[in-house]
């Protein structure tokens, strides 16, 4: 770990890390698979985003528990000696982000509105630059699909215990300290934590708030 | 088309971005000064004696303690899978068997604390009067019966819960019989001592409790209407053992510095570290490790003290456990 000397710092930066390179994953197979769900007519699409909707629901916990097993020295992946390190909590938090953005996409995707889709076919533009109009038109809700994502997994505390361990300067996050100083019973430390996070995630959120607004890309 | 091209970019560039990222986290982690990982119950890092003996060995050895603090369960888990290089734990019936599975290469005794049975500070129960800790029970469960008391259960399948499911089992309650008390009573929390502590507090309740997490929380004033009511039973004995992790069994354990921590956790030096830590004016561990390794198959020591302590209760439990002496024996107010 890349250390600042100052522990709240080193605590907030990773937790930034790790929820930050989560949602970059998730979405970056989210958004694609979303837009082929919602955008792709096939057999069986009805039951695969009941599925995609679903999954909302994983719990965090559950997702450490498949990312323990896969990555504990006594699993397939052992070898890797990933477990109880940052890549590990990214990975279990990757899972949790994938369903919201696909489901999100899929929502966006579907909105747009059919003549525009039309309209676009109509002016004969082949299907990939028809699948980058329909994207931008969606592109609010693309970002929103983020920003949930983002979300779920800066306030996700189960999954980041279990594969991360909480090891001082190593894998300690803010929800994680926060739920040690609880167990300690430092309960105020605890909130001044829980502000942090919240300040944390409200810079977060102004900074995506912006790229929706401007329709960047 | 141009579009699909920059999109495409930057799912490059982002794949980029995480796999070196990810590599780096990877390649860092080997090449850093060394480390081994501790598996321990929540007590004995919770109550800051990790924090105050782990920079001393680390400084002599010139390497890092990656501490997890987790339920005893959970730890002997993680030792079990091979993702820790050595355990901290009190919970010896699983230790033994983590031990004879193969698991674990040996257990040595490291350190002791007690439980106590904290309540109201009022103690309208006047279980410092108890004359043992099953006797205090019984005095909960003839008032919590009738609506006159109320006791908070660990009932979490830690050390602490088999402990005091022990007790229960000395006035004839099995272990399902107490898991059916009714919950007008008996509060079956499934929470960690800490927490359990401050529902007491809150509950006006009783509960049984390691005093090290008691004189921690006590120390920064966090449950002022609660003391200590009954203490000083040998059967409330609350012994820590570090277990290095198997090295035949998990090869890429590193068991050169798993078996100097544990050298150094009984040495003279290591010994009186964690005698010297104190909270809320008590020690809060007290060292009593054996000079030679205990292995558990022919654990000759670690077998009779199992059985003096079911026994202890009629004969003088000093004359077993000379080292009973240095013991906060005594109720509190």
């Amino acid at each position: 770990m890349v250390s600042t000397g100052n522990e709240l710092l080193d605590v907030t930066l990773l937790s930034l890390y790790v929820s930050g390179m989560a949602t970059i994953l998730g979405s970056a197979i989210g958004i694609p698979l979303g837009a082929l769900i919602g955008l792709k007519e096939f057999g069986g699409k009805g039951a695969v985003k009941t599925l995609t909707y679903t999954l909302y629901g994983f719990p965090p916990v559950l997702s450490g528990l498949v990312v323990y097993y896969m990555f504990s020295r006594a699993g397939p992946l052992g070898d890797l000696g990933i477990l109880f390190t940052p890549t590990a909590m990214i990975i279990a938090e990757t899972f949790l982000v994938i369903p919201l953005v696909t489901g999100i996409t899929i929502t966006s995707v579907v909105e747009v509105d059919r003549s525009i889709k039309d309209t676009v076919k109509a002016l004969g533009a082949s299907p990939s630059q028809s699948i980058i109009t329909v994207m931008r038109e969606a592109w609010v809700g693309l970002v929103m699909a983020c920003m949930i994502g983002f979300g779920r997994v800066i306030a996700e505390v189960g999954a980041a215990y279990l594969v991360g361990g909480n090891i001082d300067g190593e894998t300690r996050v803010l929800t994680t300290a926060i739920m040690l100083e609880t167990r300690m019973g430092h309960f105020e430390w605890a909130m001044s934590l829980g502000i942090v996070l919240l300040s944390v995630a409200l810079m977060v959120f102004l900074f995506l708030r912006l790229l929706q607004e401007r329709e960047m890309l | 088309m141009k579009g699909i091209w920059i999109a495409f970019a930057t799912v490059i560039a982002a794949g980029i971005v995480v796999g070196g990222t990810v590599s780096y986290a990877l390649m860092t982690r080997d090449e850093e000064v060394k480390s081994i990982r501790l598996a321990t119950t929540t007590s004995t890092y919770d109550s800051g004696l990790l924090d105050y003996i782990l920079p001393v060995f680390e400084d002599e050895h010139n390497c890092d303690v990656d501490v997890i603090a987790v339920g005893s369960g959970q730890a002997i888990e993680l030792g079990k899978n091979g993702d820790v290089d050595v355990l901290l734990v009190h919970s010896p019936a699983a230790e033994k068997d983590f031990v004879a599975t193969g698991y674990g290469e040996s257990r040595t005794l490291v350190m002791y604390n007690n439980f106590v049975i904290v309540g109201p500070s009022e103690d309208p129960l006047v279980t410092e009067n108890a004359k043992n800790a099953s006797d205090a029970f019984q005095r909960i469960y003839d008032n919590g019966t009738v609506g006159m008391a109320k006791f908070v259960s660990r009932a979490d399948n830690s050390g602490t819960h088999s402990k005091e499911l022990t007790i229960w089992s000395t006035l004839g309650y099995s272990k399902t019989q107490v898991a059916a008390f009714s919950s007008s009573w008996y509060i079956q929390s499934g929470q960690g001592m800490g927490a359990v502590l401050d529902m007491c507090e809150e509950l006006d309740a009783y509960t049984l409790s390691d005093d090290a997490t008691y004189y921690q929380r006590m120390d920064e004033n966090i449950i002022p209407h609660l003391n200590m009511t009954y203490s000083g039973d040998s059967a409330l004995f609350n012994q820590y053992s570090v277990i290095p992790v198997n090295s035949t069994m998990h090869k890429h354990v590193n068991h050169t510095l798993a078996l100097a921590f544990k050298e150094w956790l009984v040495s003279e030096a290591g010994q009186d570290l964690i005698a010297s830590y104190e909270k809320y004016g008590h020690q809060l561990f007290f060292p009593n490790a054996t000079p030679q390794t205990v292995s558990v198959a022919s654990s000759v020591t670690s077998e009779m003290m199992e059985v003096d302590r079911s026994v202890t209760r009629v004969s003088s439990p000093r004359a077993i456990f000379p080292w009973m002496d240095v013991l906060p024996f005594h109720p509190v107010r």
